[in-house]
């Protein structure tokens, strides 16, 4: 165990509300939102604003996509309950605390391990499973009084992993931690008092990344993880629709037997079980709390390994989504989950907009004043970034949304492959990122940029009028977000300063002050 | 006893030198004496004008010629002999121990007189009889100064006043009725008499009445005594080498309008003659209300005078001298006011003499000697310049003067020391000492980078020249602004002229003054760095430097602004009475400085209710945050309460006019900024008027192609994603977007409101945020060094743009428009200009010309001159039109186009027979 490890130290971020001032404001801003997209979208719909019809359509199909995806995310916000903390009540339960491995290295599982047998509140019995057949993790396992599990078939992946072990144990409760996941003492006694409800087939709580503040990668990863878990999450509590996620998870053995355990034939195996569960009347629970410190990717090929495994396995949930017997609501928000991983096709659009209007001319909206634009635009996008900000408490930054943008070609690609129905592999997200640049791991981004940049310098080659101008400005604005996007590719991983990383906690942990 | 043997082992060092304080003694006993004095002194004053007035109307011309050349001769004895009066009331005993060298001195000047008198009649132009009465009242000269010096030093403030008030007593009664029976010879008999009989009144005492109340500090300050009458006499050398410096450098015109000016500082100078001289013994006696009580009668009097003249020196030049020294109308408050520095001066020297302190006060004045000296050759060309080389010298040394006393004051000296070495420090750190480069930089910035005066200039100096009521009456009853601008314009004009560097002295104050305050604001708000970014952003932010160099409110407005909301911040986080109190100073002179500004008093108001009320806040806090904010709030009521009626009756007499309070001049640019065919504000008129205030004035062209590049701003509002929520930086926001938010939204009713110099408090808010991301973002100190120094960069490159480049719209040039007129103009030409509300700058600039609007007529049909049609606005469709219609009834005349010149936004068409 090394004394450097970060997730043994204590967490600074906290999932919770920031209150029911914060609710409020979020409402008030809710009631906002939706007269200024109206006012947008009243405009831009006017059959005079049509330019090149093909342009047009697509703007407006990526816009009316974007408002749909936006209006989910202000009902999921929303949608939040006050949360207390519960404690149970009775005789401790049993509870397996399961572990898949799979090739980890043994200073990553070992902290996990430990403190999965310190964990309170249960009667504890930790299962390492194994599926790299390791002597050293079984050694490891030996030496920190957990049980060591090793299939012959390594079928299914971490699913099969997992069902594999439901079938050697038999707790009431089974709770899923990644191994490089490290529960905090308190994670059972603050998830276990929700089974009294015996309709609750599992207890999720936030991942919470440690090692954010080793590079820019990890950084950004978390701060997008960190919206979910936050602001997200709570609200699809709210709306009775949070899934699991993997780790850090308490399941109900009786809900996971009935849901004949993990689907092992899903890239996104939580996901689906999730839907499952969800469609057979069960229901789910959010902590807001952290109870697990983990790890996150931390260079670029981890980060795009896991987020085009996400975009497969939620794509590919969708058929599954609409056919599944769920309450409307939950419907929704399984459907807006699955369909964000579409996005990525609008900051294609967007991208190429002034790409083609520089080139050929062509632009979607025409007979139409700039400042009209401007006018009606504005005020929709400024109060949709403000919610994003509040949402986030300030914890979603400039560099996750531009990595995030920077992504738009793993949507695509994921949504492409998924719609020909090629098959995917499950690829265990890497826990230690390399230091050597990885430009091949962005290289449609880079591509893209590249494009960017020839039409930047080519519309000003052309001539400096105001509409050349107005589309060399937004071709400069995505080739920004895009270079922020890559720009962890192509040097060195490196960890952040000091004082910047300093600055990043104090941004989430502190509430605003009447200061610098 | 004890001090005597002091006296003689007393080293030279100043600290020694204190004088053992004495018992104090009530503030009115010496405001009581010194106003005794002052009255009597003030009362001699006007009686001897009174026998002049009186003789004046008695006399034939040429009789009272000879009578007021003997009153000047009788002057040029005594004003060097008054010196005398310094020693002898510094030194009573003086007074008896000198009496007989200063009677043989007399004498033998009364002698030489005597036997010159036939000569000198000759030279003089004066009857010999008036010279032997010169001769007569000679031995009295010096008497009678060592005799009234004594009443002061021995405080027989009766006595004195009346030895004063005699001598005007005996010139009206003996002097007038000789004068009506002798002629000026009987009346200059009379005043000789007065002279004598004022020294029978200022009598010495014997020596048992000398030791009445200062005996043990006269002991002490004897020694002292050259070194007075020294001080004394340079003292008298500042005050009339500029009179013998005019007769010797200047012809006779400009000597005689010099000769008025110093008429009119000799007011200011007699006023405030005694109160140095009754300030010595007090001194001297270690009375430590007596300088304070000095200075005040001193200022007060020299601002009396200074007010007196001020109010309409045409008229009272006119009315006294003849309308034919008007010309010097202008700097005739310049140099009364050097005249009352000077009066303050001999206090302050006074006191330094009397405590132990005169030769460093005689080399003080001859150094201020020798740079009059300097100045009166440098500057000395006219009457006026005379007048300026004594105002500088007397300004300098006031400043000198000033702070030795300040220094000598045992308490203060010890506070201001420390101050001013921790002034010192913070000076000469790094950043102190780039702010203090930045301030003198951006300081020659605004001087070098200058233009003429645009029309609301032109108006706001044309309103300025007015006298103080009538002014305020024109802008109650034309204007839209409240006056505290013109106020301090028009002071600027009387104190330097209507020069345009005169007139925008205060707007190139304030603009410099923002510089070092942005770096404490920003150093305060966020921190150092920040605070040096704001100030270098500052020094050549394009927008600030342009109304540094307009002699309007808009330098004034920023520098307010920016006041307040650091005295804001600093009332929040820290609360002391001067915080709040600095706070409602600085919004009540936004107010009386643009009506405008309320909108930032408000936005400023609403954030103090936010935090105030806002929930979770601890109850102490809390109920420290209300008191003070609503005191605040009282008294920016109670500063602003006066201006109410004032602005009622500006809005009721717009209305009445049908003008509303639309009458602001049009808005220069407009195509950038308003919405295409509608005359409102658009949402690129909004762009256009944000880029306005942070990178200046550019051609229309320019503008449009910016505001085009708006989808960069929507980089700027995703890269504040993730960024700490910070109170002062959201009130940084709120003060720079809400009066324009608001602005824009009141321009959809009346497009000539929105108008970025109506929000210009928006800049310094902007400089300080671009501050604050330019050095917080970037990673590390260098690169934010360099993101600053390329946003510096950007702004210089827009200075320069907005400087010289002569498609701005904003820039008028009718300096150059009628420079060249003039040039081309001769006599019998004519200038006819549109529109008519041209008329002040034209006035300003075409002195001379035979000019007028053109609604005023055309010239007559067959006048021989060329025409000049000087046409500006012509983006405006009717003076376009107008233009048109006046050039083409020019030509149905039978003339014929000879040249036309262009100037920005100005054309000119020149025509001949």
């Amino acid at each position: 165990m090394t004394t450097h490890d970060p997730r043994l130290r204590a967490p600074r971020w906290t999932a919770a509300s920031p209150g029911a001032n914060h609710r409020l404001r979020l409402r008030a801003c809710v009631a906002l939102c939706l007269p200024l997209a109206i006012f947008y979208f009243g405009w831009l719909l006017d059959p005079s604003r049509v330019g090149n019809p093909l342009l047009y359509a697509i703007l407006v199909a990526a816009e009316l996509f974007n408002l749909l995806q936006a209006i989910g995310f202000w009902w999921t916000c929303a949608g939040e309950r006050a949360w207390h903390r519960r404690r149970a009540e009775g005789p401790p339960p049993e509870v397996d605390v399961l572990v898949p491995v799979y090739d980890e290295p043994i200073d990553v599982v070992e902290p996990t391990i430990a403190a999965a047998r310190a964990l309170r509140g249960a009667r504890v019995r930790v299962w390492l499973l194994d599926d790299g057949g390791s002597e050293e993790m079984r050694a490891m396992a030996r030496r920190n009084g957990a049980g060591y599990v090793r299939r012959r078939r390594r079928a299914g992946a971490k699913a099969g992993n997992i069902n594999h072990a439901l079938a050697r144990t038999s707790a009431p409760y089974v709770a899923v931690l990644d191994c490089d996941h490290v529960p905090l003492p308190g994670f059972l006694e603050a998830t276990l008092a929700h089974f009294e409800d015996p309709s609750v087939a599992f207890v999720q709580t936030p991942q919470c990344y440690a090692n954010a503040g080793h590079g820019d990668i990890a950084a950004a990863a978390w701060s997008q993880q960190a919206l979910f878990f936050g602001a997200i999450a709570r609200g699809k509590d709210g709306h009775e629709a949070m899934f699991c996620c993997g780790t850090n998870v308490v399941f109900s053995r009786a809900a996971l037997e009935e849901a004949g355990g993990f689907p092992e034939d899903s890239l996104t195996e939580d996901f689906e079980l999730s839907l499952r569960l969800h469609a057979q009347g069960w229901r789910s629970v959010y902590v807001p709390e952290v109870l697990a410190l983990g790890l996150g990717p931390e260079d670029m090929a981890s980060y795009v390994s896991q987020q085009h495994r996400w975009a497969r396995g939620c794509l590919a949930a969708l058929p599954a989504v609409l056919r599944a017997p769920l309450p409307l609501r939950t419907r929704a928000q399984y459907l807006l989950s699955c369909s964000y991983f579409l996005t990525g096709w609008t900051v294609l659009a967007y991208m190429a907009f002034p790409v083609i209007r520089i080139l050929t001319g062509a632009q979607p909206l025409a007979a139409a004043a700039a400042d009209q634009f401007l006018l009606h635009f504005a005020p929709y996008f400024g109060i949709a970034l403000g919610m994003v900000a509040l949402m986030g408490s300030g914890a979603y930054t400039f560099r996750a949304f531009a990595l995030q943008s920077a992504s738009f070609w793993i949507h695509v690609h994921a949504s492409v492959l998924t719609l020909l129905r090629r098959p995917g592999s499950f690829k265990v997200t890497p826990k230690r990122g390399t230091d050597a640049p990885q430009p091949r791991a962005a290289l449609p981004a880079l591509a893209a940029a590249a494009v960017l940049a020839t039409v930047v310098v080519l519309g000003l080659a052309r001539g400096s009028d105001p509409s050349t101008l107005n589309n060399v400005a937004f071709a400069i604005v995505h080739l920004t977000i895009l270079g922020f996007g890559v720009a962890p590719a192509l040097r060195p991983a490196r960890p952040l300063a000091a004082a910047e990383r300093r600055a990043r906690e104090r941004a989430r942990a502190a509430p605003a002050q009447w200061a610098a | 006893m004890s001090a005597t043997p002091t006296i003689a082992t007393r080293p030279v060092r100043q600290r020694q030198r204190q004088p053992v304080p004495a018992p104090a003694r009530p503030l009115r006993a010496l405001a009581g004496e010194q106003i005794t004095v002052a009255a009597g002194q003030l009362g001699a004053g006007v009686g001897n004008l009174a026998f002049s007035l009186v003789t004046a109307r008695l006399l034939m011309p040429g009789a009272f010629a000879h009578l007021a050349s003997f009153l000047a001769l009788y002057l040029l004895v005594h004003v060097p002999a008054a010196s005398l009066s310094a020693g002898s009331a510094l030194t009573p005993a003086l007074a008896r121990s000198a009496r007989r060298r200063v009677l043989r001195a007399g004498g033998i000047a009364g002698a030489l007189v005597a036997l010159g008198c036939v000569p000198l009649s000759g030279v003089l132009h004066l009857p010999v009889a008036m010279l032997l009465l010169l001769a007569a009242a000679a031995p009295t000269a010096g008497l009678i100064a060592l005799d009234r010096g004594c009443l002061y030093g021995l405080g027989a403030t009766g006595r004195a006043a009346a030895s004063l008030g005699v001598e005007p007593l005996v010139r009206l009664t003996a002097g007038v009725a000789l004068g009506a029976l002798l002629g000026p010879t009987g009346a200059a008999a009379g005043v000789v008499l007065a002279g004598w009989a004022a020294l029978a009144v200022a009598r010495t005492p014997h020596r048992g009445d000398e030791r009445t109340r200062f005996e043990a500090p006269l002991v002490q300050a004897g020694a002292g005594a050259g070194a007075t009458i020294l001080a004394f006499l340079g003292l008298a050398i500042v005050q009339n080498q500029d009179v013998v410096a005019a007769g010797a450098l200047l012809g006779p015109r400009e000597a005689g309008r010099f000769a008025v000016l110093s008429t009119l500082g000799g007011l200011a100078a007699f006023a405030t003659t005694t109160v140095p001289l009754m300030l010595l013994p007090r001194a001297a006696a270690g009375e430590r209300r007596a300088l304070p009580v000095a200075v005040a009668l001193a200022g007060a009097l020299g601002l009396g005078a200074v007010a007196a003249v001020a109010i309409a020196p045409g008229a009272l030049i006119g009315a006294a001298f003849g309308a034919r020294y008007d010309g010097v109308a202008g700097v005739a408050a310049p140099y009364v006011l050097a005249m009352a520095l000077l009066g303050v001066t001999r206090v302050l020297v006074a006191h330094a003499c009397a405590t132990g302190a005169g030769r460093r006060a005689v080399a003080m004045l001859a150094g201020a000697a020798l740079l009059q000296f300097a100045l009166l050759l440098a500057l000395g060309h006219d009457a006026a310049g005379v007048a300026h080389a004594t105002l500088i010298a007397t300004c300098a040394l006031a400043v000198t003067a000033g702070g030795a006393a300040v220094l000598d004051l045992p308490p203060a000296r010890a506070a201001l020391l420390l101050r001013t070495r921790a002034a010192a420090a913070a000076l000469w750190t790094p950043a102190g000492a780039a702010v203090a480069a930045m301030t003198v930089g951006g300081l020659v910035l605004r001087v070098l980078a200058t233009r003429g005066l645009w029309l609301d200039e032109a108006t706001e100096v044309s309103q300025a020249r007015m006298p103080y009521g009538a002014m305020l009456h024109q802008l109650e009853t034309t204007d839209v602004h409240p006056p505290l601008h013109h106020t301090v314009l028009w002071l600027a004009i009387r104190m330097f002229g209507d020069g345009e560097l005169a007139v925008r002295l205060p707007s190139l104050i304030a603009g410099a003054l923002l510089i070092p305050v942005l770096f404490r604001v920003g150093s305060e708000l966020y921190d150092r760095r920040a605070g040096v970014a704001a100030a270098a952003l500052a020094a050549v932010a394009p927008f600030p430097v342009w109304y540094s160099e307009e002699a309007r409110m808009y330098a004034f407005f920023m520098l307010f602004a920016a006041v307040a909301v650091w005295m804001q911040v600093r009332a929040v986080r820290r609360g002391r009475p001067l915080d709040w109190a600095g706070y409602a100073l600085a919004s009540a002179a936004l107010v009386w400085n643009q009506y405008f500004a309320a909108l930032l008093v408000l936005t400023q108001q609403a954030a103090f209710a936010w935090v105030a009320l806002r929930p979770g806040l601890a109850a102490p806090e809390r109920r420290r945050l209300l008191h003070g904010w609503l005191a605040s709030a009282a008294l920016i009521a109670l500063l602003v309460a006066p201006l109410v009626p004032f602005a009622l009756h500006q809005f009721t007499a717009n209305e009445a006019a049908g003008k509303g309070f639309q009458s602001v001049p049009s808005q220069a640019g407009a195509s950038a900024s308003q919405q295409a065919g509608l005359q409102r504000p658009s949402v690129y008129g909004a762009l256009t008027n944000a880029v306005w205030a942070v990178a200046g004035y550019h051609s229309d062209a320019t503008m449009t192609r910016i505001a085009a590049l708006w989808p960069l701003g929507i980089l700027g509002a995703l890269s504040l994603l993730g960024r700490r929520r910070s109170r002062t930086t959201l009130l940084l926001v709120a003060t720079a977007l809400l009066p324009m938010a608001a602005l824009f939204v009141l321009g959809q009713k009346q497009p000539f409101i929105f108008e970025v110099r109506y929000f210009c408090a928006a800049v310094p808010a902007a400089l300080l945020l671009l501050a604050r991301l330019a050095t917080s973002w970037p990673r590390s100190g260098a690169a934010a060094t360099a993101v600053v120094a390329a946003l510096v960069g950007v702004m210089g490159v827009a200075e320069a743009d907005q400087q010289l480049n002569q498609s701005n719209p904003r820039t008028y040039d009718f300096r150059g428009a009628l420079g060249a007129i003039r040039a081309r103009a001769r006599p019998g030409d004519v200038v006819v200009y549109t529109p008519q509300y041209l008329d002040t700058v034209v006035a300003y600039y075409g002195r001379g010309l035979n000019a007028h609007p053109v609604d005023g007529g055309l010239p007559p049909r067959h006048g021989h001159g060329r025409v000049f049609l000087m046409a500006s606005f012509q983006d405006k469709p009717p003076y376009r039109l107008q233009a048109h219609q006046a050039l083409v009834s020019l030509r149905r005349e039978g003339r014929r186009l000879i040249a036309r010149l262009h100037r920005p936004e100005i054309q000119i068409w020149e025509l001949s027979r």
